[in-house]
């Protein structure tokens, strides 16, 4: 190798070193999103909703989820996270009530009722849904999002739901981290 | 195949064979480490671009928002503090250079014809890079940012004529906030980026119109052979060596440091912030000490202004006097200036270390800068959705503190210690742990000291009791941790409720509390019939020391079940919401309780 080569070898490795150490960093600060975050204790607690006798059997209501909030560096208290809808069942089937999540499985918007009032709808791209939330035609790709629900031990049970997001388009319930 | 591509974009773009001129540009007197200075500025200064493109994803300018996007960068982000602290250093890095590029270029006498162009273009440049220094410097919108930013902004104010109106403008109104942010950030990411591009383009044309500067007496035609030295890649080699060391500095800076500073967010009222301009402003800022007020506008533009007038007039000045003398008295003046602003500088920093006021003010905004970045990262704080400058209006330790500082220790004290350890004629009682068991034992064991009544007389049923007492000992202690217990009664307890609660009238310390403080204090009134009361007038103790009670004492403490009995100017004065907000009283009562994150 000649003095010119060895120029030349310099120049590209140390060219390409500092280029390198400038663009890991970078890389990694636009994949931040990417990180799991660490134990967002708000996700495991359940949220509680209404008293069980006012929900009147097999007639769909829904309830706003609000919980603190961390959006980036903004912790908001009590801020509009999504919304479920609660589904009281007949006696004796268990379990007593089932909350769907009212985020469409398909793209996310937020899904209502049904004109017949049987079941549920979703107005962005006709997503059906039955009164239990299974897929009434293809567009779905999976049933609504069920969550679970806790009842208290009261005489009139208080109604608590266990407030999740999963991944749009998926066939099966993926968490959104 | 790959030849063909490269016609292809040759017969197009003509790019191969401009690039390969670059890059084959003859080197008469074979490469230099003199000539590494412009490309290792131009290499800082696209590291500069890069990180900042990378922030600028990230960044929220904003009154409520610049400062804890910042935050968010520079603590939470993956790497952003890498990021964030290549700019910061980067920034300063370019300083340096921009500062040696130019030197080295006058010592050369590059400024002579036919560089004279160029060389004004570097002056601008140079302009272009302090515009970037001084709107980066607030982007944060912390104290540091925030008062650096006003100081500079008002001495361009103070130039006759047009400076109020320069200064309006640029700030965004008379008042710094959110307009100010958004046309910093603008100028700082958008305006001066497109003119630093027109302008550098324009030298590095210049550069490669006239080629590098050869030292005197370098060969002008080739040798017998050809040329030996190419600028790629004998030159480059040294360019990539230098580089390398200088951004290997700039991570060492970084990792030393952690990342870059991030003061406590701006406060506009905090009344003793100690405020500074980066280190390369400071020998301007040293200098302006020297002028009076009203001549501000001399030392801070008049002066750098003949300075850069001078130098721009350089390569005309060169056709009328004789070129060796110009370039030796240019020369003689760039080691008189560099000298003085070297000794400015140090003279900055030794005063600064040898103030004690200076070293104080400093201290306690290093404590606010911690505390900030404790509560931002904190789980259960955080910035708070009106934005950072709420941060400390939420934390008793700082918001509890000053406002006491400000509206109770005129009379209190805190251990003793009155507004930041001055003597205040005394007379109130000592705050500091008030409420607690122990402070209440202390009153019931010397009332008449100075932590208690001991500095309003007047105020003298506890000292008058004191004297007549029978309680033992063990029964002043088994009151003092009844009393205690009253901090505890609830916001809509009534005194029934109260009474009827596990551990209240059944506690060791009732029937006491009943026979003997009960023969003055009444407990929820006289029609309660607790107590008997009434032998002197004393303050009704349902649910003293408790929020709600420390709340009516800062509001009416003259009410009738308060401190009404004493003559009206020995009462303590009243604090009406619309001087003290609820949300303030919750604060100092919180503060003096010692409820906050610690």
């Amino acid at each position: 190798m000649n003095r010119r080569d060895f120029h030349r070898l310099g120049t590209w490795a140390l060219g390409g070193l500092v280029k390198l150490a400038v663009a890991v960093p970078a890389v990694a600060f636009l994949l931040n999103p990417l990180r799991k975050k660490d134990g967002t204790p708000a996700a495991e607690a359940f949220e509680a909703l209404v008293p069980l006798s006012e929900l009147k059997v097999g007639e769909p209501r829904s309830f706003g989820i609000v919980r603190d909030q961390v959006d980036a560096w903004v912790k908001y208290p009590r801020e509009p996270v999504g919304s479920v809808w609660l589904i009281r069942q007949p006696e004796g089937v268990e379990p007593r009530v089932v909350a769907l999540n009212a985020e469409c499985p398909h793209l996310g918007c937020a899904v209502g009722r049904s004109a017949d009032g049987e079941g549920f709808y979703c107005p962005c791209h006709s997503s059906a849904f039955d009164a239990e939330g299974k897929p009434m035609n293809r567009i779905p790709p999976r049933p609504m999002d069920a969550l679970e629900v806790e009842l208290s031990q009261d005489a009139d049970p208080i109604v608590s739901v266990k407030f999740e997001r999963f991944r749009p388009l998926a066939t099966e319930k993926i968490p959104l981290a | 195949m790959r030849k063909l591509i490269a016609d292809w974009f040759e017969d197009r773009a003509g790019l191969g064979s401009r690039l390969r001129s670059m890059r084959e540009e003859h080197l008469p007197a074979g490469p230099r480490w003199g000539y590494v200075c412009g490309s290792a500025l131009l290499a800082v200064l696209l590291v500069q671009a890069f990180t900042g493109l990378m922030m600028m994803t990230a960044y929220s300018p904003g009154t409520p928002t610049a400062w804890g996007s910042v935050f968010f960068i520079e603590k939470q982000m993956w790497m952003g503090w890498l990021v964030r602290g290549l700019h910061h250093f980067g920034a300063q890095t370019v300083m340096v250079l921009a500062a040696v590029h130019l030197l080295q270029v006058l010592f050369a006498g590059a400024y002579r014809a036919p560089r004279e162009l160029n060389w004004w273009l570097g002056l601008v440049l140079l302009g272009l890079l302090v515009g970037f220094g001084h709107t980066g410097y607030q982007l944060p919108w912390d104290q540091k940012g925030f008062w650096a930013t006003k100081v500079s902004t008002n001495i361009a104010g103070g130039a006759p004529v047009l400076g109020p109106y320069v200064k309006t403008v640029v700030v965004g109104g008379v008042d710094y906030g959110n307009q100010t942010l958004t046309r910093f950030y603008g100028m700082h990411v958008g305006i001066l980026p497109v003119l630093l591009t027109i302008t550098l383009a324009a030298h590095l044309a210049l550069r490669y119109r006239h080629g590098l500067k050869p030292p005197e007496g370098a060969p002008t035609e080739p040798p017998p052979g050809g040329w030996t030295a190419t600028y790629f890649p004998d030159q480059t080699f040294r360019n990539s060596l230098v580089v390398v060391a200088i951004v290997g500095l700039l991570f060492g800076l970084v990792f030393w440091h952690g990342g870059a500073p991030l003061d406590a967010p701006a406060d506009p009222s905090s009344p003793d912030y100690p405020a500074r301009p980066e280190w390369y402003f400071r020998f301007l800022y040293q200098m302006l000490k020297y002028f009076p007020g009203h001549l501000e506008w001399v030392g801070s533009i008049v002066v750098p202004g003949a300075l850069m007038t001078t130098l721009a007039l350089l390569p005309l000045l060169d056709k009328v006097i004789p070129s060796r003398a110009l370039h030796f008295l240019a020369c003689a003046g760039a080691f008189a200036v560099v000298g003085g602003a070297t000794f400015l500088t140090i003279q900055s920093f030794v005063e600064d270390a040898r103030s004690e006021s200076f070293q104080a003010a400093r201290k306690k905004a290093d404590a606010e800068n911690a505390r900030a970045l404790f509560l931002a990262s904190h789980p259960d704080f955080g910035v708070p959705p009106e934005g950072s400058n709420y941060l400390f209006r939420h934390d008793p330790l700082t918001r509890g503190a000053a406002l006491m500082e400000k509206k109770c220790l005129s009379c209190h004290v805190m251990g003793g210690k009155g507004p930041e350890g001055d003597e205040n004629a005394q007379a109130g009682s000592d705050l500091k742990g008030f409420g607690s068991l122990a402070w209440i034992r202390g009153l019931l064991e010397n009332p008449g000291s100075d932590a208690y009544f001991g500095t309003s007389p007047e105020n003298d049923g506890m000292v008058e009791w004191k004297k007549t007492t029978k309680l033992t000992a063990e029964q002043l202690d088994q009151v003092a941790e009844f009393v205690a217990g009253f901090a505890a009664i609830g916001e809509d307890q009534t005194v029934d409720d109260w009474l009827n609660t596990e551990g209240v009238a059944d506690h060791p310390g009732y029937d006491p509390f009943v026979k003997d403080c009960g023969k003055c204090h009444y407990v929820g009134g006289a029609a309660s019939e607790i107590t008997e009361g009434g032998d002197r007038d004393a303050p009704d103790l349902f649910a003293w020391g408790s929020p709600r009670w420390f709340r009516r004492m800062v509001r009416q403490p003259s009410h009738d079940s308060l401190y009404g009995f004493l003559e009206a100017d020995q009462r303590m004065p009243a604090s009406p919401p619309d001087e003290m907000s609820d949300h303030d009283v919750s604060m100092i009562y919180r503060y003096l309780r010692g409820d906050y994150l610690k």
